[in-house]
């Protein structure tokens, strides 16, 4: 079982978990059920925390093997039972209307991948992997980062392009997924404490925005953000 | 005793004064705890800062929390508003009270709720904010800062009207975004180090680590990581394009919060800008960071102006006044030179005292009005309010750069950082802007202020609100003729940190 130490193997299987991130990613663009891109955005925090796994045996940075825990059960678990019980609890219609139609959509999803491969090219620097001996970080880095920008930018184009109050967190959420990828493959993540702080302030934020969600469907009787519209100039 | 224990002081004061409010349940004794726990913190923020004069920077814990001068500027900034920020609410709220602003009010358990949660967020939200000061490691000031927003969110929806939930809506997410792209760069920044220190450990993002090493940064990583901070934490600046919920949520939270998040977070979104502005200097030269700040200055002076002529709420001129003002010390640090950071700070340090007076002011006339719409008041308010009118009209002339008031001090000294390093279109550009707001806003706030009588009932103002009005307003006037020598002092050590010297 040699290949289970063989570092150009792990990183294959990076690559993979990262290419299937993405695909997910573009699933959730398509997805017109919102109860449905919870469950997607839960599965790609799963594989997610594979990567985060797999960098940790591969590259013995033991640090990171508490993030993919911390992944695992806050992003995979937690937080998606959370938003679906918002979901039910307050009753709204399933089907998210986004502003862009789905085929439109997913094409801007595969310019912004190319913009994310055209990002991440920029970092990517052959002869100095040619000259370390072992896997360094930027030879990992180079496809998952790309990955990682096109999680970014999806994100922030799913934020702009949903109407439903609840689906923006969702593509915050998402978006915050791609940083993640990038912190792990760059630089094996960031240091412990830093990400521990990171994990808090995403537990406290979905709740506060998971409450600041029941209030605007509460008031407005609606979860539409484009009704939020009453405060100008 | 170890110099260190101060920083823990100031850290632990807010966070219990915090949870002892939670715990109490009248709202006198939430009041106290709040008065008391700010001036004991102002006490610990002079003593810091005096520390910081006499010993260089003080640190604890490994170096986890460090403050230098810079720091410790910020942290007596915060602590100062903080205070002014809570006499102020002790009067507002008792008349809000008064008024039956909190619905359903019938045993009054609303209403105590309601302050509940207004004076143990408050610590928490201070607690925040001087931790962002506080933290050496620009990862965990990165978290400090998330922390300030997910603190006030619930600060700014305070009266639950369905216009103050969509000003929290907007300010939860848009400050959402900002602060991914800023996570991004700090992202990028640990990257772009990491070869250089090859450490893993807490330290590999400490400033002060990071600072001594800049220059052998990778150059590329470290330019795509300012461009994310400039824009993550201008957006939780407020600096134009990314200033649109600041109006918002400046009008929706009560006063005391707005004031806050005027002069205070302000004030905490510049110093992580800064901190990186320093690492990118040392790395890439002054150049680059430089021509991106001018722009986004020039910017968001300039997005301020029409907003400011046509305006219609006195609240919201008060924001679009903190846009141009944000502007305007990023353009004094991205001018550079000596001058360029000291008139920075300097207009820093002057804004975070004067700002919150034109809230306090525009708090009173609207618990009047009950609106804050320049139309209701159908004449001068000076005839029914005789102490806020003539201090109203005198902040806004302080704000608004009027010698002899100290604001005209700190642009000149911004203008000059200009002319000094060349940038003569920017600056001239900045004089026109300035001269633009200057009518807008004067034109505006005297209109208010005087005129024929409106016949409103005359008010005697609560006193506590009376006293921090008048407390501020003869500091501002003191302030215009002398500025204390240590703070001076304090303010020139901070300018040579954040211009990198």
């Amino acid at each position: 079982m040699h290949f289970f130490q063989d570092p150009q193997f792990g990183n294959r299987i990076i690559t993979l978990m990262a290419a299937f991130v993405l695909v997910l990613q573009i699933a959730m663009v398509g997805q017109r059920w919102l109860v449905t891109n919870i469950r997607v955005f839960a599965a790609q925090s799963f594989l997610l925390a594979g990567i985060a796994n797999t960098i940790a045996y591969f590259n013995h940075a033991p640090h990171l093997y508490i993030a993919a825990f911390l992944t695992f059960t806050l992003k995979a678990v937690a937080l998606p039972i959370v938003l679906e019980r918002l979901v039910k609890r307050i009753d709204i219609g399933q089907e998210i209307a986004p502003l862009v139609n789905v085929p439109l959509s997913l094409l801007i999803s595969g310019g912004l991948t190319t913009v994310g491969y055209v990002v991440a090219a920029s970092f990517h620097r052959p002869e100095e992997t040619m000259s370390a001996a072992n896997l360094s970080v930027a030879n990992l880095g180079h496809n998952t980062l790309a990955v990682a920008v096109s999680l970014f930018l999806i994100g922030f184009y799913m934020m702009i392009t949903r109407r439903k109050a609840i689906m923006q967190v969702l593509a915050l959420l998402s978006l915050e997924n791609g940083l993640f990828l990038a912190a792990i493959s760059l630089t094996y993540g960031m240091p412990l404490i830093v990400e521990l702080g990171i994990f808090f302030d995403l537990l406290v934020a979905v709740m506060v925005l998971g409450i600041l969600v029941y209030r605007i469907q509460e008031t407005f009787d609606s979860m539409d953000v484009s009704k939020l519209s009453r405060l100008r100039g | 005793m170890n110099p260190g224990i101060v920083l823990f002081a100031i850290l632990a004061i807010p966070l219990a004064a915090g949870a002892l409010s939670f715990a109490a349940r009248r709202r006198r004794t939430m009041e106290a705890i709040n008065l008391c726990a700010f001036v004991a913190l102002l006490g610990c923020a002079v003593l810091l800062a005096s520390q910081v004069l006499h010993a260089g920077s003080v640190s604890m814990w490994n170096g986890f929390l460090a403050a230098d001068s810079l720091s410790a500027l910020m942290v007596l900034l915060t602590a100062f508003v903080a205070l002014a920020c809570s006499v102020y609410a002790v009067g507002y709220f008792r008349e809000d009270e008064q008024n039956h602003v909190f619905e359903a009010d019938v045993l009054g358990a609303v209403t105590i709720s309601s302050l509940r949660r207004y004076y143990s967020l408050t610590p928490l939200f201070v607690f925040a904010m001087l931790l962002v000061a506080l933290a050496n490691n620009l990862g965990v000031m990165w978290v400090a800062i998330e922390a300030t927003t997910l603190a006030s969110v619930f600060l700014i929806s305070f009266y639950g009207r369905a216009t103050s939930i969509e000003a929290a809506w907007k300010y939860a997410m848009i400050g959402g975004v900002g602060l991914s792209m800023a996570l991004f760069g700090t992202i990028l920044t640990y990257y772009s180090a990491h070869r250089v220190l090859e450490t893993e450990t807490l330290a590999g993002l400490n400033w002060s680590v990071l600072v001594t090493n800049a220059a052998q940064f990778e150059k590329t990583t470290m330019r795509l990581a300012f461009i994310l901070i400039l824009l993550g934490y201008g957006t939780k600046a407020g600096i134009a394009p990314m200033h649109t919920w600041k109006p918002d949520a400046y009008s929706e939270a009560p006063v005391p919060v707005a004031a806050m998040l005027a002069a205070a977070v302000l004030n905490c979104a510049l110093y992580g800008l800064i901190r990186f502005y320093v690492l990118t200097t040392k790395c890439l030269g002054p150049q680059f960071a430089s021509q991106l700040l001018i722009v986004f200055g020039l910017l968001s002076v300039g997005v301020a102006v029409p907003f400011v002529l046509v305006q219609r709420s006195f609240r919201r001129i008060l924001a679009y006044s903190s846009i141009d003002h944000g502007g305007i010390m990023i353009l004094g640090l991205g001018f550079g030179g000596a001058l360029g950071a000291l008139g920075m700070l300097l207009h820093l340090t002057y804004h975070s005292i004067t700002k919150p007076l034109l809230f306090f002011c525009a708090g009173n006339v609207e618990q009047h009005l009950k609106s804050d719409l320049f139309r209701r008041a159908k004449g001068g308010i000076i005839h029914p309010m005789p102490v806020t009118g003539p201090i109203f009209l005198m902040g806004t002339l302080a704000i608004t750069g009027t010698p002899p008031f100290s604001m005209f001090q700190s642009e000149f000294t911004i203008l000059r950082a200009g002319f000094g390093t060349a940038h003569l279109f920017p600056a001239v550009l900045l004089i026109i802007l300035l001269v633009t707001i200057f009518i807008g806003f004067l034109v505006h706030i005297a209109k208010l202020v005087l005129g024929a009588d409106p016949e409103l009932p005359r008010v005697d103002a609560c006193r506590w609100k009376t006293y921090s009005l008048i407390g501020l307003a003869s500091l501002i006037l003191v302030l215009a003729f002398w500025l204390p020598g240590p703070l001076f002092q304090l303010i020139r050590e901070a300018a040579r940190v954040a211009g990198g010297q």
